[in-house]
């Protein structure tokens, strides 16, 4: 597993101001923007740079921007269960969260607490519901829109969860949580996830996650542990 | 000064040749022999310019009072400046030495500690809005005690000070003196630099940026021959953060293992410290790390180490049990005990002093993430005691036994099952980590049929087969 501060996709120069003090300067907060709206479009993703840019923001509210804010926190969604999005949280003002007369009538406090409803979904994985929210505000189409392949990316996460758990389960069930049917669902199970379809059941090959074998964990002895008895064999009068 | 570059070089090498326990002894002894000196007698003996240099110091290391007006903390915020102005951008490298190491220590400690404090007088400024003098000032002199200045300081002194060239090289089990340059070749710039980084972990954490502050410590190993063990305010507050800031990433092993770490290194050392001036406060630091270790191991089941058990039902016998029963009830002890025991963080930005209704504590914005996730988290307790009791078990049975629907309960075995699989740190940086099942219980679903295992540890023999040899060679 690669290292939190690592992101495969990360090009030179962000990579040299991630690691100088310009990660400070407020003059580096367009290219940081523009490297949020590349994560985007193409679908990388580097938490430790849009973090980078959220203490920028932190440090310097007048530079914020709404669109950009939301978009950070989208692309955490897409790797839910990581707590990409809590550790974002941690570094937006603290009165988007925690509404006062001022933010709550806001567009970015209500978008951040909607956002919040479809992270808490997704961690309590409740995936059904989750769609259901997606659709049942304009709002959220809008806030997905800048992220290509939202949809996509969440489904091959829920995909994840379902194979760390599950060794078979209803067709029915799984269509719910993917909000896919028939033919798509199909293509997606099979290609995508690599599950196979028998009848009513979907059957998830088996992984180191979800054979659940009982295990007995031996105590791993090292000669170190040893070497004061040793040293005293030699050491003691023959 | 030179058997401390040695004992500075050998802090950060990884040979393993010396018994722990001896090296632990032996820099206890000389902490204390080092608190035995007065620093006055040290002070006499030196020219006026460093004498003045010298006391400049001491002043930067002496706490402020907590009832300090608005004068005095700008005052002292003016004084750290020119002093780390001198040290920074003198003609050369300025020549002292520093009576001992953790002077240096003193000194960081002081500095964030004082901003710390300021943006809490700020914040109560603004809450009780009644002194309409502060708040001109405050309003009118930002600057003061502002954040980019406090890291400017910071990530100067580790900057000209070579600080994390220096710890690479030593890392590569290089001379740092070889790339140490002019500064960071003195014991006065070294150390400053050093706890610098300390200083930075802290402050990062303090600001809500937890992967930062630990990716500060990317040079630094955390081990008890590491130079900050041999101050034991910078080995506390260090593990402190690194503990706080795991937890708050959702590493929770890595932070009962960091917490433990220190927590055991204290109940050993006890007779050592007690009698020092610095426990006082450590001793309110350990009370907030169980804390801390209450609310880890409530989500992150472990077994913790026997001392360490007792004292953690000694301190909090009550929360800890209701920690660890789970449901709604626990909600509020968690959020008591978080509040008690976190840092105290700070807003990088001064409040807003016309609209205070806007202001919102940092504390619990802080506080309300975290418990997102905890909240997530609730039934897992419940969940567990069951799982524990069948190997194999039917999803609408064991919904019935915990009266809730069977589909809300096929989510919260997702959940604790997503739950049991963390990052963990194996080696390298502190950010990095391998996914492992922290949890001694897992399962597997085939359709509605909950197929239970569990891990258990085998017996322990080495440990009573050792004892058993020592006693026989008595």
């Amino acid at each position: 597993m690669p290292a939190f501060d690592n992101a495969e996709d990360r090009p030179e120069h962000i990579t040299g101001i991630l690691n100088g003090l310009d990660r400070y300067n407020p003059e580096t907060t367009s290219i940081f923007q523009d490297y949020v709206s590349q994560q985007c479009e193409y679908g990388t993703y580097d938490c430790y740079a849009n973090l980078a840019l959220l203490k920028l923001y932190q440090f310097n509210p007048h530079l914020a921007r709404d669109e950009t804010i939301t978009n950070i926190l989208v692309k955490s969604l897409t790797v839910f269960p990581s707590t990409d999005f809590s550790l974002c949280c941690h570094l937006l003002p603290p009165n988007l969260l925690i509404p006062t007369p001022a933010s709550s009538s806001g567009d970015l406090s209500e978008a951040v607490q909607k956002l919040t409803t479809l992270n808490t979904q997704l961690e309590s994985c409740q995936f059904k519901e989750f769609w259901n929210t997606l659709d049942s505000d304009d709002l959220y189409a809008d806030l997905i829109a800048d992220v290509s392949g939202f949809e996509d990316t969440i489904r091959k996460r829920i995909a994840g969860v379902t194979s760390s758990s599950m060794r078979s389960i209803s067709r029915e069930l799984l269509e719910g949580w993917l909000n896919l049917s028939d033919e798509q669902f199909d293509t997606f199970v099979k290609d995508t996830a690599g599950f196979s379809i028998e009848g009513d059941s979907v059957i998830v090959p088996l992984n180191k996650d979800n054979e659940a074998k009982p295990t007995i964990t031996r105590e791993s002895v090292k000669f170190d542990q040893f070497s004061r008895v040793i040293r005293r064999a030699y050491e003691a009068p023959a | 000064m030179l058997a401390r570059q040695a004992h500075y070089q050998h802090g950060g090498n990884e040979d393993d040749d010396f018994d722990d326990e001896n090296i632990l002894a032996a820099s206890i002894v000389e902490a204390i022999q080092n608190e035995d000196d007065d620093p006055s007698q040290t002070l006499h003996s030196l020219q006026s310019r460093e004498d003045d240099l010298q006391s400049r110091l001491q002043a930067a290391a002496t706490p402020l009072e907590y009832q300090a007006s608005l004068e005095a903390r700008y005052a002292s915020y003016d004084n750290y400046c020119s002093l780390f102005h001198y040290i920074l951008n003198s003609n050369g490298p300025v020549e002292l030495d520093l009576p001992t190491y953790y002077w240096a220590w003193d000194v960081i400690d002081e500095f964030i500690y004082q901003f710390n404090n300021f943006c809490a007088y700020r914040n109560r400024v603004a809450k009780k809005g009644q002194s309409h003098e502060e708040i001109a000032s405050l309003k009118e002199n930002q600057q003061i005690w502002g954040c980019y200045s406090v890291l400017n300081i910071l990530y100067s002194l580790i900057q000209r000070s070579q600080m994390n060239e220096q710890l690479a090289a030593i890392k590569r089990g290089e001379d740092p003196n070889t790339v140490a340059g002019e500064y960071g070749s003195r014991p006065l710039y070294r150390m400053l630099g050093y706890f610098s980084i300390i200083g930075l972990l802290r402050v990062h954490c303090l600001l809500g940026d937890f992967t930062l502050a630990l990716k500060t410590l990317d040079d630094i190993e955390l081990n008890k021959k590491a130079v900050f063990a041999r101050v034991m305010g910078a080995h506390f507050t260090t593990y402190y953060y690194v503990g706080f800031c795991y937890m708050m990433m959702g590493r929770y092993s890595d932070a009962i293992k960091a917490f433990s770490h220190i927590l055991l290194y204290v109940a050993r050392t006890k007779n050592f410290h007690n009698k020092s001036a610095q426990f006082d406060s450590i001793s309110k630091t350990m009370d907030q790390m169980y804390a801390l270790l209450a609310i880890c191991v409530a989500l992150c089941p472990t077994r913790l180490d026997d001392t360490i058990h007792s004292s953690l039902r000694e301190k909090y016998a009550d929360q800890f049990q209701k920690l660890q029963r789970g449901g709604p009830e626990s909600l509020p002890v968690f959020e008591e005990l978080f509040q008690i025991s976190a840092p105290k963080f700070i807003s990088p930005i001064p409040p807003d002093f016309d609209n205070t209704a806007n202001n919102v504590d940092p504390m619990q914005h802080h506080l309300q993430v975290f418990m997102s996730d905890v909240k997530n988290n609730m039934m897992a307790p419940v969940l567990r005691s069951y799982l524990k009791l069948y190997t194999s078990m039917d999803l609408h049975k064991l919904a019935a036994f915990l009266e809730i629907d069977a589909e809300d309960l096929r989510t919260k075995l997702l959940v604790f099952k997503q739950r049991s699989r963390q990052y963990k740190w194996v080696e390298g940086g502190l950010l990095s980590g391998e996914v492992v099942n922290i949890s001694d219980l897992d399962f597997a679903l085939h359709n509605d049929l909950i197929q239970i295992s569990e891990a258990r540890v085998g017996r322990k023999l080495v440990d009573w087969y050792l004892r058993n040899l020592t006693r026989s060679y008595a």
